[in-house]
């Protein structure tokens, strides 16, 4: 039961991870606006689901199309122009273009939190002594499909290819025919679309309030250190192995510990394997 | 008292000054009013702590907030739980931010990017929670009650006392970080912050300074968190949150990154910002985040600056423009420096007669992957030699100036200098052996003086020595004065006398170069490796350059080795010339018996020659 509990959670935090992964990947940015993202899809599935009230279905195909324009659109207008500049200068732009972002959803509903209904409402399911709830099983699973979607987009189709010729050598991929400023685009627009997934997951069971913004992007960067920055398949597991330990930490130790239990393994993997537990391999085939 | 003391005595103590004076100024006013200072000197404080972690370091810290907790809580428990005095109290706090800093830097440095903002962000957020879960010591959410400062007796509890106090204290406490960012250390953190291998070439230990700055900002942070705290009357948890933290992020940034004033500024004037603008109190994070980031892209080096800078170019541009005339070039002075220090016995070992061979490189070598970058090299430089290494792109030869000055390990293979095996010699201490070099792209410290790059060329800059001297530098001693005349002699040596102040970075390339060499012989090495001296300059500089070099030698007995591309340069500067390619070498001997060489030809111009 708290094993299910976990991996639900966990299989969100994979999401936010994976968005944060493909945009590091691709452009070589930490995107600390992430979590807003998430905040962004949690609201936007709120209007679907609630004030339109529309059921969950469009929210699965409007939202990820939503958030991922919104993430195009901050590359776009907001980081294109200081592309030049530092990693200072970028990574800072992000963080306070998140908080900024926030800080509008507080202006336009100050609310305490917003609460979305339950996806899959219904009688637990009773294995033995083990309750596991329907919403439980449909998050899970559903979280990890929309990530092994993401994995096979940036993996193995031809965007994909694109996006990582241009993590791997921009000019190069530029010389090629790849447009550098529409890859780049794109891999916000893939990283936008994973963050508003993990919205749609997160909502019901997290609710819609400005922490949530925090809480998602300290997560998915403990996820994504796990598995190692530039491993879509690490963020997946690392992101599982994060919502496992805090799950664990709370059930046996204490509530407080259940956050704490994120800086000790961002803590442990930063100093005893600093590539995470999935680096990428880095051969070089001459 | 001479003037540059005075000068350098005004320049440490002024921040302290200013600080007491806003707050003596601020007992002019009611007690909103001086609440409102006093809470404006506590961030200009925190200002000052992040302009050196923020501004100079260019680390991205989001532990701010989570810092001012611990030193708020830190005094604030022992005070109330076991009655410890203010003072002491305050002094634990700063303890506790001390380790925290340390705690998050250890981990964090490695990749400074992006690395320590997550970490201190997830940081922030644990400190927060266990403090709101910690009920019995801090109240849980419901916040704790923080009695009034009490000093020998005497109880600080209105709003004018603790204004003073304030002001007292933190002039006290900015003393030490003003400093440290005006003096050597904070030059090292700017050094290393825009470019870490020319620091780290010239002794600065990345990490080690990163930590450094870490605990010092951090412990200051805290300090300010412990003082402001009983003007709150209640500290809770959740006024230390994450958007403390990121607000914080922007004092330094919008103030400015260059100098202790950047920070003071942009604290002191936005943390009062929202108290003056009540009526745009619920957009005013959002106008802060807005003026952030069009800062970072109008205005990278803080809006301030940006608007300080406007005014002194202004003056500047009356001044005429010297940076055409033909430098003059004029040895004489550090030749006698050096000769100085000699007589005094603090040079390194003799140079004539005793050890003819400087450097022994023997079977080095690399590989990356199946690609060998260095195959099996072996060079002998005698002291006092012009070494040229020549070959097409991609021989290798960047990669041998690596490993020789320690940036890149050789998998096998012997590199000695002066009898002594370099391997586990790290790369920050090998400009004692007497070596040092300059960087195919020019690696000038651009945001620092010509003067400053240079002293950072005397490579003493371990962390004990970079926080010694920048004390020493506060009141202008002796060695800071004596670091002075050598840097000037060396900035003469090189023909760049009259631009000792200039912004390394606003130099025509040609200077960069001529820079770079300065700082290069300042430390008077034995053995100086020039990686393409010329390369992009014109050739009546490339020409000049030439002239430099061989003075340098002739008069400095420096030994080099050089990489250049072209040849002539090369064969009219160096008597023994190496040529390397595809990892080996493949000739070696002087200028004309290397033209002649076939294998030469053949390297360089293909298939078609060697059938010719």
């Amino acid at each position: 039961m708290i094993v299910v509990g976990g991996l639900k959670f966990g299989a969100i935090y994979s999401l936010a991870a994976l968005g944060i992964v493909v945009i590091y990947k691709a452009t070589r940015i930490v995107n600390f606006a992430h979590g807003a993202f998430v905040l962004a899809g949690a609201y936007a599935t709120y209007g679907i689901v609630e004030a339109l009230d529309v059921g969950y279905w469009p929210a699965y195909l409007l939202v990820p199309i939503a958030t991922g324009l919104l993430a195009a659109a901050v590359e776009f207008g907001m980081l294109r122009p200081i592309r030049q500049a530092d990693m200072f200068a970028l990574i800072t732009s992000t963080i306070f273009i998140g908080i900024g972002l926030s800080e509008v959803y507080r202006l336009v509903q100050n609310t305490e939190m917003l609460g979305v209904r339950n996806p899959l409402p219904g009688p637990p399911i009773f294995l033995g002594d083990v309750i596991i709830t329907k919403e439980q099983v449909w998050v899970l699973v559903g979280a990890i499909i929309s990530a092994l979607i993401g994995v096979v987009v940036f993996g193995y189709a031809p965007i994909g290819r694109g996006l990582r010729a241009i993590a791997a050598n921009a000019r190069g991929a530029a010389l090629c025919g790849y447009s550098s400023d529409g890859m780049n685009a794109m891999a916000w627009f893939l990283g936008g679309a994973l963050a508003g997934l993990a919205g749609i997951f997160a909502a019901p069971s997290k609710g819609i309030s400005p922490e949530l913004a925090i809480s998602m992007i300290t997560a998915g960067f403990v996820a994504a250190v796990i598995g190692g920055i530039d491993s879509l398949r690490g963020a997946l597991f690392g992101g599982l192995v994060l919502g496992l330990a805090e799950t664990v930490a709370a059930a046996y130790v204490s509530s407080a510990m259940k956050n704490a239990v994120s800086f000790l393994l961002l803590f442990v993997v930063l100093l005893w394997r600093p590539e995470g537990l999935f680096p990428e391999a880095k051969i070089r085939d001459v | 008292m001479s003037n540059g003391r005075l000068r350098a005595i005004t320049g440490v103590l002024a921040p302290s000054a200013v600080l007491l004076a806003v707050s003596v100024f601020g007992l002019l006013f009611d007690t909103y009013w001086q609440y409102v200072f006093a809470i404006s000197i506590s961030a200009a404080v925190i200002g000052s702590a992040l302009a050196m972690l923020v501004g100079y370091a260019r680390c991205i810290t989001i532990a701010t907030g989570a810092m001012l907790a611990i030193g708020a809580y830190g005094a604030t428990i022992p005070i109330v739980h076991a009655g410890m005095p203010f003072l002491a109290a305050i002094i634990v706090a700063i303890i506790l931010g001390a380790c925290a800093g340390l705690v998050l830097a250890v981990p964090g440095v490695r990749f400074r990017s992006h690395n320590l903002a997550m970490i201190t962000l997830v940081f922030q957020a644990v400190v927060i929670i266990v403090l709101r879960e910690s009920k019995t010591l801090t109240g849980g959410a419901e916040g704790m009650h923080v009695p009034p400062p009490v000093i020998l007796g005497f109880s600080f509890a209105r709003d004018a006392d603790f204004l003073l106090l304030c002001g007292a204290i933190y002039a006290l406490a900015v003393l030490p970080m003003a400093v440290l960012l005006a003096g050597a250390f904070g030059k090292n953190l700017r050094a290393l912050a825009f470019n870490e291998n020319a620091a780290r070439a010239f002794g600065i230990d990345v990490s080690q300074h990163l930590i450094a700055a870490f605990i010092f900002s951090s412990g200051l942070i805290a300090f300010a968190g412990a003082v402001s705290a009983p003007r709150f009357r209640i500290i809770d948890p959740d006024s230390y949150g994450i958007f403390t933290s990121i607000f914080t992020l922007a004092y330094p940034i919008i103030g400015g990154m260059g100098s202790i004033w950047g920070g003071l500024a942009g604290g002191g004037i936005l943390r009062v910002v929202p108290e003056l603008l009540r009526p745009l109190a619920d957009y005013i994070e959002l106008i802060f985040c807005a003026l952030v980031v069009a800062t970072l892209t109008f205005f990278p080096d803080g809006l301030a600056s940006a608007l300080w800078r406007r005014r002194r170019t202004r003056h500047r541009r009356i001044k005429p423009d010297t940076s055409l005339k033909p430098a003059s070039v004029e040895l004489a002075p550090i030749a006698e420096l050096f000769a100085a220090t000699e007589a005094l016995g603090l040079a390194a070992a003799g140079r004539d007669g005793a050890e003819p061979i400087l450097l022994t490189v023997e079977g080095v070598s690399k590989s990356y992957g199946a690609l060998r970058a260095v195959d099996d090299v072996s060079l002998v430089v005698s002291a006092g030699a012009l070494h040229g290494l020549m070959g097409p792109n991609g021989a290798g030869k960047t990669t041998l100036f690596n490993i020789v000055s320690g940036f890149v390990a050789a998998d096998t293979g012997k590199v000695q200098m002066s009898g002594a095996l370099l391997h586990d010699i790290p790369l920050e201490a090998r400009i004692r052996l007497g070596m040092t070099r300059t960087f195919q792209h020019a690696a000038v410290f651009e945001r620092l003086s010509c003067l400053d790059n240079v002293i950072i060329g005397l490579g003493r800059n371990s962390i004990a020595q970079g926080i010694l001297r920048s004390f020493g530098q506060a009141y202008a001693n002796a060695g800071s004065r004596s670091e002075r005349r050598a840097a000037q002699a060396a900035l003469v040596a090189v023909g760049l006398g009259t631009r000792v102040e200039d912004v390394a970075g606003a130099l025509p390339l040609g200077d960069q170069r001529r820079l770079e060499i300065a700082r290069a012989i300042v430390s008077r090495p034995r053995l100086m490796l020039l990686d393409e001296p010329v390369s992009g300059v014109s050739v009546e500089e490339a020409r000049r350059l030439r002239e430099l070099l061989l003075a340098i030698n002739g008069q400095l007995g420096i030994a080099m080795v050089v990489i250049e591309h072209n040849i002539g340069f090369l064969s009219s500067l160096c008597r023994r010339i190496s040529v390397m390619s595809q990892g080996r070498i493949l000739a070696e001997g002087d200028a004309a018996s290397i033209i002649a060489d076939p294998r030469v030809r053949h390297a360089y111009f293909g298939e078609q020659e060697a059938a010719a």
